[in-house]
């Protein structure tokens, strides 16, 4: 490779770093380095005629790697990227030193540790940037499809969103028709929109458009690939009718002998076991239900059109789509635990599910409310809010958000179309969070729905009728109410499983079983998957709505991320480096959060899409076969190198910072101009996984008292797992350079978090009083380490 | 029904007693403002303005809720009913702009006519039913009256005998009087 030839610019920031950092010292002893061409300050060295003199200067001394001592790197460096690329020098032959935020700003008052501590940290800086290989992004096409799975509300808006940008959807839904939970309402709150008449245009606009393919009876089986190009596996249930050849008639209904309990009802109601779930069903076709089909051959005989095959068999088709959506709701909690409820042991408890059945025309009753038990009259109901939810005892902590909307709409429902129905309403706090729903309930308590506060505790059946035991808390006295019927509202829970179909897309779920949104707040609709978005009640409960909105939200995520037609893969990544040591251990497959190494003639391959860049896998390796492009071995060394030799400070304390969460908070710190010991001297690391104790004891070895690692917590860095892995790693080395004489109070491991910028100040005073406490390392024990090292690299 | 117990048997021990206040009111107060009383919340804006119920234990939030589920007897009978001072600052503030006073007085009406009524307020009305006027003039004021330089008598029933005699009949046709007098009669 060429001799590297270095400039060295350093940033006055209009006395910002000037006031407190000696620049004219700093140029003075950079020049002098060796490989150093040029070495300049400036006032401004991110305005045009600053950033016109590193041009020139790379022109005039044909410089080939460039150092960039000025504020934060999350400020300027791609401004700064973009105009030295102008004069064909590559991203990574460009180090920007941050001496602004994590040095003038924070150490003044002492001016001459921090300039000593510049001088360092660009030393490191250079001897890092000579060891650089350049480095170019790659480019994969992405596929222009879309996997939408769960045809609910969710997945059917979502699926005609993207569809109507003019992308491919592939549609699967594991019942017979889409429309989901949404098709069992007769009326939706909070407007009392009839359901079906809402919601069928849109199913009817599914079947129709030319971009989707509908699967029903359907069920991902693998996805395999990359995001942007996922393979992905379908098995297609049989369905025993051809839909494209069904007419609807119902011929084969008529004469189906066989009788079975109605899933759509809810069990409430019976069905054949050919059918159609409800007459707007799309696919419009009838279905065999081949668990209790007898084969008797009757209808298949009767249909006009042929359409019926009893002999019909699963099938698996493939699909390769760019992106995926999962939409595939909830259902509800079972309640069996509960004794105290009655459900199951008594027919006249009942879910709100079957409620909205038993209430609708096209229902089991055709909209007549009858006690389950003898079907008799109805006069008195009583619902029971949060049965189950908001219970860590036997049930679900968290509010299932719904409940007390869709119960105060059933009451009102009934008592629209049967005059003198007494409904009660039993809540803990009754929530009507949402536009319109205070109003909706009040407008209850007006029409006579009774609401009493106070969670049911018990249910004691009284021949046809229910006792309900509550307590009237606003009166503080136990009250006892009687009812013909009991309706509970269950806790919303994600759908059936979720866990199977998670682990099939590698996208983590929350302690509650719901999808993890890549952040709660900020990006509610992503997961922590790339090309994997999700919407409805799967990422955890919520009104239709709502539901809406996040699938807009999904389909929009979706299309901007297959517009890009390539997308770029960033260079910086895990590579097999030296492919003779690999002997397919597998030891780094299993730290890798991403899945990116596998096996493949005997040795591992890093999928380089996959691979985020964490840096876990490399000192998972004993052989020493992996690497990290971006921060290779040998720049590690040389930057930790630069660092501490020549370095004039009395004690050097080393800070491998995370460079996302944990170096954002340290930035902050320096924003808000707090002020900690000079001794602290940063190495940006994409994830402290990435070190091995061979770097920490070289560090040891030439110079450094004391280390710190600051690390992002699993669940906020951009890593997961290797911000666990990391601190596992860093309590090992604690033991581990005991063995060479060195205290393990010298390592430091904290786990910080962005607003914990202020707590830093505190870290590092303490860790620095510590390691002045204890005194530099004697040079006999650096010796020895340096020694043992040598001899370790040459066995 | 026994009002220490607490349990309360919803419809075996309770009535629409709701309807019967709304019917009661139906000839003073639009039903569409007096039945706002379903929905009240229980925030406890009321009692927590209430200036009656920071020393006495008159709890008009404890009320509306037992109107809403009917407890009738318990709250006609309540003789804290009749610590309300009429002063009206919880219905100005209701969020839900339920008609607490105007509620609390018609309830006092239904109590009255059930018999349940206080001591004091009987005496208060056998004075007006016998004078027309509720507090009876007694010296003293006569005096404040003449040393402000008003007359000593005021110009009322105390001074137009035929005005006595309107009030006197009114008492009499709505009943009133016997109501009262029977009521002081049984102690
Ligand atoms: C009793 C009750 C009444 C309600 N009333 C109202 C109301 O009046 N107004 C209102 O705004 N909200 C109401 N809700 C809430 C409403 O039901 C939800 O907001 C809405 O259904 C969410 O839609 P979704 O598409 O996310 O989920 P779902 O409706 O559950 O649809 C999910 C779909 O995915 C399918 N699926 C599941 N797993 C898979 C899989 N592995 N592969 C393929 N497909 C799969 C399911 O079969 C289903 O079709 C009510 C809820 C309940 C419980
Ligand atoms: S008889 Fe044939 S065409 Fe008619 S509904 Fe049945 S399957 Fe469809
Ligand atoms: S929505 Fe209402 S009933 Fe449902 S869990 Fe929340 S508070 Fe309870
Ligand atoms: S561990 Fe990290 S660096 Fe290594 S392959 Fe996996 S994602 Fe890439
Ligand atoms: S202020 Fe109104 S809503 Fe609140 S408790 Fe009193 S009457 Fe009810």
């Amino acid at each position: 490779m060429e001799k590297p030839r270095v400039g060295v610019f350093i940033c006055e920031c209009g006395g910002n770093i000037s006031d407190v950092v000696d620049v004219k010292k700093v140029v003075k002893t950079a020049s002098e380095w060796e490989n150093v061409l040029v070495a300049r300050h400036y006032t401004y060295m991110c305005s045009k005629p600053g950033v016109e003199l590193i041009k020139q200067s790379i022109k005039k001394r044909e410089l080939n790697r460039i150092v960039i001592a000025c504020c934060t790197p999350k400020m300027h460096r791609k401004m700064f990227e973009r105009n030295v690329g102008e004069e064909g020098i590559n991203p990574a032959f460009l180090e920007i030193v941050n001496v602004r935020e994590q040095c003038s700003w924070v150490h003044h008052g002492d001016n001459e540790g921090a300039t000593q501590k510049a001088i360092d940290l660009i030393r490191g800086a250079v001897k890092k940037v000579e060891n650089a290989v350049p480095l170019h992004p790659g480019k994969m096409p992405v596929k222009p499809a879309v996997l939408v799975i769960g045809g609910g509300i969710a997945g059917i808006t979502a699926a005609l969103r993207v569809a109507e940008a003019g992308i491919k959807v592939y549609l699967v839904e594991k019942e017979p028709t889409i429309g989901g939970h949404m098709a069992k309402y007769a009326k939706v709150f909070p407007t009392l929109d009839c359901a079906q008449c809402i919601l069928t245009p849109k199913m009817g606009d599914v079947a129709e458009n030319p971009n989707i393919e509908l699967f029903t009876l359907a069920e991902v089986k693998a996805v395999e690939g990359v995001p942007g190009d996922f393979k992905v596996k379908i098995k297609l249930k049989p369905r025993g009718v051809d839909v494209e050849k069904c007419v609807g008639c119902g011929a084969c209904n008529r004469v189906c002998p066989v009788e079975t309990v109605s899933d759509f009802d809810e069990g409430l109601g019976k069905r054949k076991a050919i059918y159609i779930p409800f007459p707007q069903a799309v696919p419009s076709a009838y279905v065999i239900d081949f668990d209790s089909c007898t084969k008797c051959g009757k209808c298949a005989e009767k249909c006009p059109r042929k359409a019926i095959n009893l002999e019909d068999t699963e099938k698996e088709i493939e699909i390769n789509v760019g992106a995926i959506i999962v939409a595939t709701g909830f259902k509800l909690f079972d309640l069996s635990d509960y004794g105290e409820y009655k459900y199951g042991m008594h027919p006249n408890v009942i879910t709100a599910l079957q409620m909205e059945r038993l209430m609708n025309v096209a229902g089991p009753t055709s909209g007549a409310i009858v006690r389950p038990s003898d079907g008799g009259e109805v006069k008195k109901i009583g619902y029971i809010l949060c049965a189950g939810s908001r219970d860590t005892n036997k049930g679900k902590p968290y509010c299932s958000r719904v409940c007390c909307l869709y119960a105060t709409k059933q009451a009102l429902m009934m008592r629209e179309f049967m005059e003198g129905l007494d409904i009660w309403i039993h809540y803990i706090d009754l929530r009507a969070a949402g536009r319109r729903y205070e109003e909706f309930y009040k407008n209850a308590q007006i029409e006579g729905v009774k609401y009493v506060r106070g969670k049911v505790s018990e249910i004691i059946p009284d021949g046809d009728q229910l006792i309900v035991r509550a307590e009237d808390t606003m009166l503080g006295r136990p009250i006892e109410n009687k009812y013909d019927l009991v309706v509970l509202c269950p806790p919303i829970v994600p759908s059936p499983d979720i866990t199977k179909l998670a682990e099939i897309l590698k996208i983590p779920l929350d302690e509650d079983g719901f999808v993890l949104e890549k952040h709660p707040k900020l990006d509610p609709v992503a997961t922590k998957r790339e090309g994997i978005f999700a919407c409805g009640v799967i990422t955890g409960p919520k009104d239709i709505q709502t539901s809406v909105s996040e699938a807009e939200g999904a389909a929009a995520k979706a299309i901007n991320f297959l517009i890009q037609k390539e997308k770029i893969i960033e260079p910086n990544k895990a590579y097999l480096a030296v492919p003779e040591k690999c002997d397919a251990c597998g030891e780094c497959i299993e730290v890798c959060p991403t899945e990116a190494i596998s096996i493949a003639s005997e040795k591992v391959e890093i999928n380089e899409i996959l691979c985020n860049g964490c840096g876990a896998c490399i000192p998972a390796c004993p052989k020493e076969a992996l690497d990290l492009k971006g921060l290779s071995e040998k720049q590690l060394m040389a930057e930790i190198e630069g660092i501490l030799t020549g370095s004039e400070s009395e004690i050097k304390i080393l800070a491998f910072v995370e460079n996302e969460i944990a170096y954002t908070a340290l930035d902050l710190t320096g924003v808000a101009r707090l002020s900690y010991p000079s001794s602290i001297r940063v190495i940006p690391v994409p994830s402290t996984s990435r070190l091995k104790l061979k770097h920490i004891l070289y560090a040891f070895a030439k110079g450094a008292d004391g280390i710190m690692f600051l690390e992002a917590p699993e669940h906020e860095g951009p890593f997961g797992k290797a911000h666990a892995i990391a601190e596992e790693r860093i309590e090992n080395y604690k033991f581990d350079i005991e063995d060479y004489d060195v205290d393990s109070i010298r390592l430091w491991f904290s786990k910080v978090y962005v607003p914990d910028w202020r707590k830093l100040v505190k870290v590092f005073e303490t860790f620095d009083r510590m390691i002045k406490d204890e005194g530099p390392i004697e040079q006999e024990v650096r010796e020895n380490i340096l020694k043992q090292l040598s001899q370790e690299t040459d066995t | 029904m026994d009002s220490t117990k607490p349990l309360i048997k919803i419809d075996e021990e309770t009535s629409d007693f709701i309807a019967e206040i709304l019917e009661k009111g139906a000839q003073i107060f639009p039903k569409e403002e007096l039945e706002r009383i379903l929905t009240c919340i229980q925030c406890g804006t009321c009692y927590g303005s209430c200036p009656s119920g920071r020393i006495t234990a008159y709890h008009v939030r404890v009320i509306m809720r037992k109107a809403q589920l009917g407890l009738k007897e318990e709250v006609l009978k309540d003789e804290n009913l009749w610590n309300c001072t009429t002063c009206y600052t919880c219905q100005e503030r209701c969020p839900r702009e339920v008609e607490t006073t105007d509620t609390i007085r018609l309830i006092r009406n239904m109590a009255f006519e059930a018999g349940y009524v206080k001591k004091p307020h009987l005496i208060v009305s056998r004075n007006f039913i016998e004078t027309g006027h509720s507090i009876p003039l007694r010296d003293e004021d006569k005096e404040k009256r003449k040393r402000v330089g008003v007359s000593e008598i005021p110009p009322t029933t105390l001074t137009y005998p035929e005005a006595l005699k309107e009030v006197q009949t009114l008492v009499e046709a709505t009943g009133f009087k016997e109501k009262v007098l029977k009521l002081l009669e049984e102690g």
